[in-house]
C-alpha cells in the first residue's frame, strides 16, 4: 500500500467507503486477466496451445516490467470445449474472481456464447481464436478480432489461379459454420476475379466417401478445386481424388492442409496441394523467431497458429492498456479501435466493430515434404509448383 | 452448376457402390449373427471394428507387416476380444429384456472408444500402403477398395459355408432358430453364444482392417459403422443372414446413386427414407426376418 493510494482513500472520504475498499485492493496487486480455454474435450489440443500462448505472453510481459507497473497474472479455467461451461466461467471470472480484464476463449462457438457475458459487464475482450465474421457484426462494442475471417481462407488459391489465367473452379465444403463461410468466400472471390464456379456442393460432417461427388466434378474437369475442409475430410477427399483420377491444375484445402499430420498421413500424395494458414513459424514478422524459440523451450513442442494468435492477442491487449494508461474498458477500447501494430502473428487493425482488417492469411504448398509459403508474394518462400501433374504421373 | 449425368458416370458410381456394398455386407453379417443367435442389439459392433483397424495399423506401422496379411491377425485378436467380452459381460444379458443388452453394449462401446482415445489419442492415423486406381476403360477402379471387396466377398463366402455345412455352423443356425429345441438336441448353447460373438467380432475386425487401408482411422470411426450395419440388417431382414448381403449391396448402391443424382448430403436421407419404406411395406425386411 503506497502513500498515494492511502491518500486516494482519504480524499474520497468516509462517504464512499465501499468504493474505497475496492480501489486500493485492486490498485496494488497484479493485473489479473481471466479466460476460459478448452483444455479437455473436442478442442483440447488447440485450446491448450492457446493456453500456452497466454502463458508465454504473461511471462514476456512480466519480464519487461509488467503492465502499468504491475505484474500480470492469468486466471484460467477449463471450459471442456462447451459453450455453456464457458458462459458460466466468464460470469464467475467477472463477478466472483473480479478479474481486471478478460481474454477470449478458444473457438467461434464458445466465443459467440461468452461474448454475451463480457458485453453485459462491458468488459473488453480480445478474442484471438474466433474466425466467424458474424460474432463481430452483431453490434457488440467490446470484442476484438485477431485472426482473419473464414471467408478469406481460400483467397490465396483463388488469387493465384486467377493470375495464371485459370477459368473454372469447383467449390466443395463440409456443411458446418466455418466451412460454409470459407466456401462462400471462395466462390465470391472467384466470381469477382472473373472465374466461373462450375460446381458447388456441401457434404455432411464425418463424410468419408466422396466417389459420387468427385465423379461429378471430374465430368466438369475444373481447373481448380477449392475445398473448405477440416482435417479428416481433407485427407479422405485427397485420397479419393487420386483413386478416381481427378486432376485439377490446382487443389487447395483450408484447415488440415497446414498440419504436419496432413503429410504424415498422405505422404507424397500431399505434394502440390495448397493449404491455408493464419501463421507460420518462418514468416518474417517482428519477434516471430524469438516467440518460436522461447515457446519451444518452455513447452517442449512447436507452437501452432493457435499458440501464436493467443500470444499476439494478449500482447495486443497489453498494448491497448499501455496506450490508454489505464484498465478502464472504455479507454482501452478506444485505443484498440485505432491501434495498428505488427506482432509475431502479423498485422493488427480493426474496423469500428472490432472486426479484423489487416491480418493476412498465407497460402502454402506441400513441396518435397515441406510446407512452403507461396502466397502472398511479399511473404512467399518459393514459387508455387504449377500445374499439379496428373496423379498417374507423380 | 448443371452436371450432365452420363452413362459412364452412372457406371462409375455403381462400381463404387458395389465395392463399398460388399464391405457393408460383411460387417453387417456379424451384427446379424449376434442378433439372430443371441437376440442382442450390439451397439459395440462399430467400436470392435475400430479396434480391428487399430490392430492392423499397429502391425503395419510397428512391425512393417503387409496390411493385407494382418487381416487374419486382426480377426484373431478381435475373436479373442469377443470371447472375453461375451464371457465377462454379454452372457449376463442374453435372457434379459432387449433394453438391457442395448444399455450394456452402449456402455461397452463408450468404454472402448474412450479407452482407445486415452491410449492412442484421437489423432488420425493412416495405413498408407496402397492408393490410386486401375483404369478400366472409362472407369477408375480404386485399388484398395477392389482388394477390400475381394476380401469381403471371400470372407463372407467362407462364413456362409461355415454356417451352412459345418457341424458348428449348423448348431449356430439351430440356436438361432430356437434356443430351447437346440438345447434339447444337446447343443451347448452357452458355447454357441460365445463362438457367435467371437465370430461376429472377427468379421467386424476384418472390416476395420480393410477400411484402415482405404481411409484414415480414429477412435470414433466405429459409430457410423454401427449405424450402417443396423440399416443393412433391417433392410435385409434382421437375423436373416443372406438378408445382410442384399441389404449391404443395396445400401452401397443407394448411397452412391443418391449422391450422384442428388447430393452427398441427401444420400443419407435417401438411405433412411428407404429404410422407412421397407419397414412400411415389408416390416420383416426384404428377405424376411428370423423365423420365430
Amino acid at each position: 500500500m503506497t502513500k498515494r493510494s492511502w491518500f486516494a482513500v482519504g480524499a474520497v472520504g468516509a462517504g464512499a467507503a465501499v468504493l474505497a475498499a475496492v480501489l486500493p485492493a485492486g490498485a496494488q496487486g497484479p493485473i489479473r486477466i481471466g479466460a476460459s480455454l478448452s483444455l479437455t474435450g473436442t478442442y483440447a489440443k488447440l485450446g491448450k496451445n492457446q493456453h500456452e500462448g497466454y502463458k508465454l505472453c504473461e511471462k514476456d510481459l512480466n519480464a519487461k516490467g509488467g503492465l502499468l507497473g504491475r505484474k500480470v497474472e492469468f486466471v484460467m479455467y477449463d471450459d471442456q470445449s462447451m459453450p455453456p461451461t464457458g458462459v458460466r466461467l466468464y460470469e464467475k471470472l467477472i463477478t466472483e474472481d473480479k478479474v481486471d480484464a478478460v481474454m477470449g476463449p478458444y473457438s467461434s462457438p464458445i466465443t459467440e456464447a461468452v461474448a454475451n457475458v463480457t458485453e453485459k459487464y462491458k468488459k473488453v475482450m480480445v478474442s484471438p481464436l474466433a474466425a466467424t465474421t458474424s460474432i463481430f457484426k452483431k453490434g457488440r462494442k467490446h470484442i476484438f478480432m485477431v485472426i482473419s475471417p473464414a471467408e478469406v481462407y481460400l483467397e490465396g488459391l483463388v488469387d493465384m489461379a486467377a493470375k495464371r489465367g485459370l477459368k473454372t473452379v469447383a467449390v466443395v465444403n463440409e456443411d458446418t459454420l466455418f466451412s460454409k463461410a470459407a466456401a462462400a468466400g471462395a466462390a465470391e472471390l472467384a466470381k469477382k476475379r472473373g472465374m466461373q464456379v462450375v460446381y458447388q456442393e456441401a457434404y455432411p460432417k464425418g463424410n468419408t466417401d466422396f466417389s459420387a461427388l468427385l465423379t461429378k466434378i471430374k465430368s466438369l474437369n475444373p481447373d481448380v478445386i477449392a475445398a473448405a475442409t477440416y482435417f479428416d475430410d481433407a485427407v479422405a477427399l485427397t485420397r479419393q481424388m487420386k483413386e478416381l483420377n481427378v486432376n485439377p491444375k490446382m487443389y487447395g484445402v483450408t484447415v488440415g492442409g497446414d498440419l504436419p499430420e496432413f503429410y504424415d498421413t498422405l505422404k507424397t500424395n500431399a505434394e502440390y496441394i495448397y493449404g491455408a494458414t493464419q501463421w507460420e513459424p518462418g514468416l518474417p514478422y517482428p519477434g516471430n523467431k524469438e516467440f518460436f524459440e522461447s515457446y519451444k523451450k518452455d513447452f517442449g513442442h512447436e507452437p501452432s497458429y493457435h499458440s501464436a494468435a493467443g500470444y499476439a492477442g494478449c500482447i495486443t491487449y497489453a498494448e491497448g492498456v499501455r496506450r490508454a494508461a489505464s484498465l478502464d474498458p472504455d479507454k482501452v477500447r478506444e485505443q484498440l479501435l485505432k491501434l495498428e501494430m505488427k506482432t509475431a502473428f502479423g498485422e493488427y487493425k480493426v474496423d469500428q466493430d472490432g472486426f479484423q482488417l489487416a491480418h493476412k492469411m498465407v497460402t502454402l504448398q506441400w513441396q518435397d515434404g515441406k510446407k512452403i509459403v507461396v502466397w502472398p508474394d511479399d511473404l512467399a518462400q518459393a514459387k508455387a509448383r504449377f500445374p499439379a501433374p496428373p496423379w498417374n504421373q507423380r | 452448376m448443371n452436371v450432365v449425368i452420363t452413362p459412364t458416370m452412372v457406371g462409375q458410381v455403381i462400381i463404387s457402390g458395389l465395392l463399398s456394398g460388399a464391405l457393408y455386407s460383411m460387417v453387417a453379417l456379424g451384427l446379424a449373427l449376434i442378433f439372430g443367435v443371441m437376440r442382442i442389439i450390439n451397439v459395440a459392433h462399430g467400436p470392435l471394428l475400430m479396434l480391428g483397424a487399430y490392430t492392423t495399423y499397429f502391425l503395419y506401422s510397428g512391425l512393417g507387416l503387409n496390411p493385407y496379411l494382418t487381416v487374419p491377425v486382426s480377426m484373431l485378436v478381435l475373436f479373442g476380444v469377443g470371447l472375453l467380452l461375451e464371457r465377462t459381460l454379454i452372457f449376463r444379458v442374453v435372457d434379459a429384456p432387449e433394453l438391457s443388452s442395448l444399455l450394456l453394449t452402449f456402455g461397452i462401446s463408450i468404454a472402448l472408444v474412450n479407452a482407445t482415445q486415452l491410449a492412442f489419442t484421437s489423432d488420425l492415423r493412416a495405413v498408407e500402403y496402397l492408393t490410386g486406381s486401375w483404369l478400366v476403360g472409362p472407369f477408375a477402379v480404386s485399388k484398395p477398395r477392389v482388394i477390400a471387396f475381394a476380401f469381403a466377398v471371400g470372407l463372407t463366402g467362407l462364413a456362409f459355408v461355415f454356417l451352412k455345412y459345418t457341424r458348428t455352423g449348423k448348431a449356430i443356425r439351430a440356436t438361432s432358430q430356437s434356443r430351447e429345441v437346440a438345447m434339447v438336441c444337446g447343443i451347448d448353447v452357452g458355447r454357441i453364444h460365445l463362438l457367435t460373438f467371437g465370430l461376429a467380432s472377427a468379421l467386424a475386425a476384418a472390416g476395420g482392417a480393410l477400411i484402415a487401408v482405404i481411409v484414415a482411422i480414429q477412435p470414433e470411426m466405429g459409430q457410423v459403422w454401427t449405424f450402417k450395419s443396423f440399416l443393412v440388417i433391417v433392410l435385409g431382414g434382421a437375423g436373416n443372414y443372406p438378408g445382410a448381403l442384399v441389404g449391404g449391396m443395396l445400401l452401397g448402391l443407394v448411397e452412391q446413386l443418391a449422391s450422384l443424382f442428388l447430393t452427398t448430403q441427401l444420400s443419407e436421407v435417401v438411405a433412411y427414407v428407404l429404410l422407412v419404406l421397407v419397414l412400411l411395406v415389408r416390416p420383416t425386411g426384404l428377405l424376411g426376418g428370423r423365423q420365430t
